[in-house]
């Protein structure tokens, strides 16, 4: 197979092949959106929209697991499988993201509100590549008689399938990594692996912060909304917008600063009294070289196709 | 935009994680204790700022502020970023975890290089000061722009299609941007002109209560 295939279909089937898909990858995207904000509107349900990493009870396999251990040996697994290139071990890859996401048990709106957060940037690659990808010797090129000018690259929508393939495994596998234990066990497994501590304790204040900070913000929009303010593409709009992202800012600096006062005042010195208890045991180790296994295993099981 | 998992070339998402370690690293030495909260609050806003969505014709964009970060920040902002994308990566899935150097690398450049431009040009008048804050913020985002084209690149000549799309679809957010960033400099330097000042972030005033 070394010319390029040209495979030529009746114009009839644009919308069996072309718009159908779309439109039903819109659909999803759609319902997936409306459902997760429906679940947010009641006042006593948790607000998915900042996901908060800190509850994370429960007793599963990941979450009795070492943070260390899990921590290498899941970041390992992420790069073997981001380093995929054929379709099939990213589909295998996927799976396993699945069947860990299963036994994870962790809160499945989480995942799902992942996914959709990657679901504008994999659309592009889904739309974009089969269009642009180059013409290599072997490729097969789907053209629609009328339409000629319009080159589909089967290639290239493979590897858009593989690159959204991959994207998804991560994400999903970024569940059972992050969410299985609080916030700071994590950042303090982070940095007992030799990251500096000043950055644990850094994404531990702006986390903190961040709620606040929507919370402002929120607060200030409706206050905006009320006095008739409606947002249009105009010079107004965007001074609004500035003075509203300035106010946010000069309002966070100072209750910032009084509250590191009172920090400091009550001597902090730079890290949180939290003695974390750590002790590998055997089975941490033998979890971890399970999911290192299977990350070499994808890895062979690529090459070997490819 | 930020990137996603299994979109870069290991080789590349390996690399750009090293780069962004030893800047961190840097930025972080730059920082003195005082400090930290004020960098927290940045790393937040940016995240907050990210939610704002700005009208523009019949689509919208979201503010990305990384010459405002810049302006604001000096040479911590390449750690607020830093530490910003961590937090959109953990929660949200907003760039990839194997892509987080490479988000870091193509946010916090600009960031920094923005900040100086800024500390450099910004003059004493407010008006001077609008112009350079809009300039630092629009030349922010564009970089910004041209490095993910560029990241996206690497991955060869299949990819080069997706890149010029990316780079075409912050061109309106670089002008957004520009516009935006010079208002709230303006703002901030006539509410409270001291953040403008590196020096404040050195020698935070003494409060005698």
């Amino acid at each position: 197979m070394t010319e390029v295939l040209r495979l030529e279909l009746p114009l009839w089937q644009v919308p069996l092949l072309l718009l159908l898909p779309l439109v039903l990858l819109g659909m999803a995207i759609y319902a997936l959106r409306r459902s997760l904000r429906q679940r947010s509107v009641p006042g006593e349900e948790p607000d998915w929209s900042v996901p908060s990493l800190e509850e994370a009870a429960g007793h599963s396999l990941f979450h009795r697991w070492e943070v260390r251990c899990k921590l290498v040996s899941l970041l390992l697994y992420a790069f073997a499988v981001a380093s995929l290139q054929q379709l099939g071990p990213a589909l295998a890859a996927l799976g396993l993201s699945l069947l860990a996401l299963l036994l994870a048990r962790t809160p499945l709106p989480r995942a799902l509100m992942r996914l959709l957060a990657l679901s504008g940037f994999l659309t592009m690659f889904m739309i974009v590549m089969p269009l642009s990808a180059a013409l290599r010797p072997g490729d097969t090129l789907v053209v629609f008689a009328g339409l000629e000018w319009l080159e589909f690259n089967l290639r290239g929508l493979q590897l858009a399938a593989t690159i959204a393939a991959k994207g998804a495994a991560i994400a999903l596998l970024s569940e059972p990594l992050l969410a299985t234990a609080p916030l700071p066990v994590t950042l303090q497994g982070l940095s007992r692996l030799g990251a500096p501590e000043m950055v644990g304790q850094m994404v531990l204040l702006s986390h903190r912060y961040l709620h606040v900070f929507r919370q402002e913000a929120l607060r200030m929009a409706g206050g905006m909304q009320v006095r008739g303010f409606r947002k249009r593409t105009d010079l107004p709009t965007f001074h609004a917008v500035a003075n509203f992202l300035g106010m946010l800012f000069v309002r966070s600096f100072e209750r910032t600063e009084r509250v590191f006062e009172a920090m400091q005042a009550r001597g902090y010195q730079g890290r949180m009294p939290a003695p974390l208890a750590t002790s590998l045991r055997s089975t941490d180790w033998l979890l971890g070289g399970v999911w290192l296994l299977l990350g070499l295993l994808l890895v062979i099981f690529d090459r070997w196709v490819g | 935009m930020h990137i996603s998992d299994g979109v870069l070339p290991t080789s590349v998402a390996v690399g750009s994680f090293a780069a962004s370690a030893l800047l961190l690293a840097w930025s972080a030495r730059r920082t003195r204790s005082e400090e930290l909260p004020k960098v927290a609050v940045v790393s937040a806003a940016f995240f907050v700022a990210s939610l704002i969505q700005v009208p523009f014709g019949p689509t919208s964009v979201h503010l990305l502020i990384p010459g405002l970060a810049g302006a604001l920040l000096g040479s911590s902002a390449f750690l607020a970023i830093a530490l910003g994308l961590l937090l959109q990566s953990f929660l949200f899935q907003f760039g990839g975890l194997t892509a987080l150097g490479a988000n870091a690398l193509m946010m916090g450049l600009p960031a920094l290089l923005c900040g100086l431009l800024f500390q450099t040009f910004k003059g004493k008048t407010r008006q001077r000061k609008m112009w350079v804050g809009g300039l630092a913020g629009g030349l922010g985002t564009a970089l910004a722009a041209l490095m993910l084209a560029a990241l996206l690149a690497s991955g060869g000549e299949d990819f080069l299609g997706v890149a010029k799309i990316a780079l075409l679809a912050h061109i309106p957010v670089t002008l957004v941007e520009a516009l935006v960033s010079a208002m709230t400099i303006g703002f901030l330097a006539r509410v409270k002109p001291e953040l403008l000042e590196p020096a404040y972030l050195k020698h935070p005033p003494v409060h005698h209560d």
